[in-house]
């Protein structure tokens, strides 16, 4: 049986760049977030705040909202090192196009994000139990992941085609995580004390969309700007899609630092 | 096998230009035969890397047409590099052991498991790669990174193998293991493109070189040919049993001098009670025959004889080495892409 070159990339992507630490750092960081964070503010932030219920009822949604970003990191390093590494030239040089690489990073992505989705659901557990979810929501929900991981992994891997130098590379995409992770509503609502500059900023964050979408999923109260939130969703998943796939048209595969 | 007649790589006028006028690769023409190694020499920025790169569709020509294995470069896209291997000059690894390296890379080409592992142990015992088996890429000295990844693009069957720079950074034994394998593969008939800065290298391996200078072939021989015809003067050393007469010196000056040789200089010969003299002269091997004729003409009596060897080096510094800036063409040379 003959395996699609997107799906040997797929497993080559596994196999080869994720090691056992970074994996456990990237799905462990937001699971403890939810057991401590939760835990913590469960005790000192009132259920009104957070729509009704615990403070990690709250936030457990969020982090699942979260893992579009972390699907999107691990497609936008792995894609850095790649190029740092002539993984890129020595891929390209093989059996392979270009579109079915960039492919093999978002699956990469996605089954990444989703993976996230499931060890948020098991670190939330303890605190909400399992959550009872429609098919409706279920489908909203990894839509919702779906979406923006292919969002920011664009967005990375758009980002890294232009840049030559690991440090700005890793720079801004740390940055673009605090800026986009703080100023969402992953860790606490927009309400009507949310000073507006910042609920405006909070809105021209796609992690909000997210955020809000996955957590109406999980409350079963979702609704037309549920809708809408994914319509957004998905025209900055095809933009930041479509300015990667530019970058990978004309990417240099000569050397980076 | 000796190379054969079909031909695998053509190329004609091949060029590429990174920017308008500014090319990197001009006028290139230039063909490979199946079971051939073409070697690709030139200096720094000769353009070698560029017309590998051009030759494995990562880089699109600018001018000019490129056919290999009947195929397009500009169009043949994955049909095409699915027969191809390719040793990329910069090191690209994955972050994973050496044997898993070369498993993983095997399944990305779609070898089938079994094979894919009984090659990667192949390729760890002929590229002496068995201390390193479970290290990573990081953990690897320089040797041991080349030789892992020109054992790594061995995993997949190929019809041409193009080689950038393989040995750099290899021990003397290494690298002579790793040009005797890749003769035996060429034996078997598979065509390689290989450049390399080592030209001894050149020489052991190569049936033809192609000597690039500022993007521009300026040569393409086999490696016999090249030498003599670019390896320029070589010394002569005679030792003679008796004295020499500075009569006969000076005689013998002047048969070398319409002849192409350099004044001969004389020396008491450092074992014999005789002279030893040497001089410089170019297709020195051509002069043998009257030079012997001579000392048996005068009676003298040889006690040794020896010409320089001619090296490829020789002939790429007689033919490069001399270039100024950026000619179009040097003079006297044949025109690039004559074939000769």
């Amino acid at each position: 049986m003959t395996i699609p070159p997107v799906l040997r990339l797929v497993v080559r992507n596994f196999a080869s760049n994720l090691d056992p630490l970074t994996v456990l750092i990237r799905f462990g960081q937001p699971a403890i977030t939810i057991i401590v964070l939760g835990t913590m503010f469960s005790t000192i932030i009132s259920s009104s705040a957070t729509g009704g219920g615990s403070y990690t009822s709250f936030l457990v949604p969020g982090m699942v909202a979260f893992q579009m970003i972390t699907g999107g990191v691990v497609s936008g390093n792995l894609f850095w090192l790649d190029r740092r590494w002539a993984m890129t030239e020595q891929i390209f040089s093989g059996p392979f196009r270009r579109s079915e690489y960039l492919g093999g990073l978002v699956l990469t992505t996605l089954l990444f994000a989703l993976v996230g989705v499931g060890v948020m659901l098991l670190a939330g557990l303890p605190f909400i139990g399992i959550p009872s979810l429609s098919p409706l929501a279920i489908g909203t929900v990894l839509l919702t992941v779906a979406l923006g991981s292919v969002f920011f992994a664009g967005l990375l891997i758009a980002l890294g085609s232009r840049l030559r130098s690991a440090n700005a590379y890793f720079t801004i995409q740390s940055f673009l995580q605090l800026f986009v992770i703080f100023l969402s509503t992953v860790y606490y609502p927009i309400t009507s004390a949310t000073p507006k500059v910042l609920a405006a900023i909070f809105y021209g964050n796609p992690l909000t969309y997210a955020a809000d979408t996955i957590r109406d999923a999980f409350a079963g109260t979702l609704g037309g700007g549920d809708l809408v939130s994914l319509g957004v969703l998905g025209g900055l998943a095809l933009v930041a899609f479509g300015a990667a796939a530019w970058g990978f048209r004309r990417l240099d595969l000569g050397p980076i630092q | 096998m000796t190379p054969g007649s079909e031909v695998v790589l053509e190329a004609l006028d091949l060029g590429h230009a990174y920017a308008p006028g500014r090319y990197a690769v001009r006028h290139l023409s230039v063909e490979l035969h199946r079971g051939e190694v073409l070697g690709l020499l030139g200096r720094n920025g000769a353009g070698k890397t560029t017309t590998v790169r051009m030759f494995t569709t990562l880089l699109p020509p600018t001018e000019g047409t490129a056919r290999i294995l009947g195929m397009d470069i500009r169009t043949g896209g994955r049909a095409l590099r699915s027969r191809l291997g390719v040793v990329l000059q910069a090191e690209s690894l994955d972050f994973v052991t050496v044997e898993r390296n070369l498993t993983l890379y095997g399944f990305l080409w779609g070898v089938p498991r079994e094979v894919a592992k009984s090659r990667a142990e192949e390729m760890i015992e002929l590229f002496e790669l068995e201390g390193a088996r479970h290290r990573k890429p990081w953990a690897l000295s320089g040797g041991e990174r080349r030789r892992f990844q020109v054992a790594r693009e061995l995993m997949h069957d190929m019809e041409i193998l193009f080689l950038d720079e393989p040995t750099v950074g290899l021990d003397a034994i290494a690298r002579r293991r790793i040009l005797e394998f890749l003769k035996r593969r060429s034996r078997a008939g598979l065509s390689m493109v290989f450049t390399t800065h080592i030209l001894h290298e050149a020489d052991l391996l190569c049936d033809r070189v192609a000597v690039m200078h500022q993007g521009r072939l300026r040569a393409l021989a086999t490696p016999a040919e090249l030498k003599h015809r670019y390896a320029g003067a070589r010394e002569v050393s005679m030792s003679f049993r008796q004295p020499l007469p500075a009569t006969l010196t000076a005689a013998l000056g002047r048969e070398l001098a319409g002849r192409g040789g350099s004044s001969p200089t004389t020396e008491p010969d450092p074992v014999g009670a005789g002279t030893s003299i040497r001089f410089r002269v170019e297709h020195a091997e051509e002069l043998l025959p009257w030079l012997t004729r001579w000392v048996q003409l005068q009676g003298l009596e040889l006690s040794r004889l020896s010409v320089e060897e001619a090296t490829l080096e020789g002939a790429f510094l007689g033919l490069i080495g001399d270039l100024p800036g950026a000619p179009e063409t040097a003079p006297g040379l044949p025109t690039p892409g004559a074939g000769t």
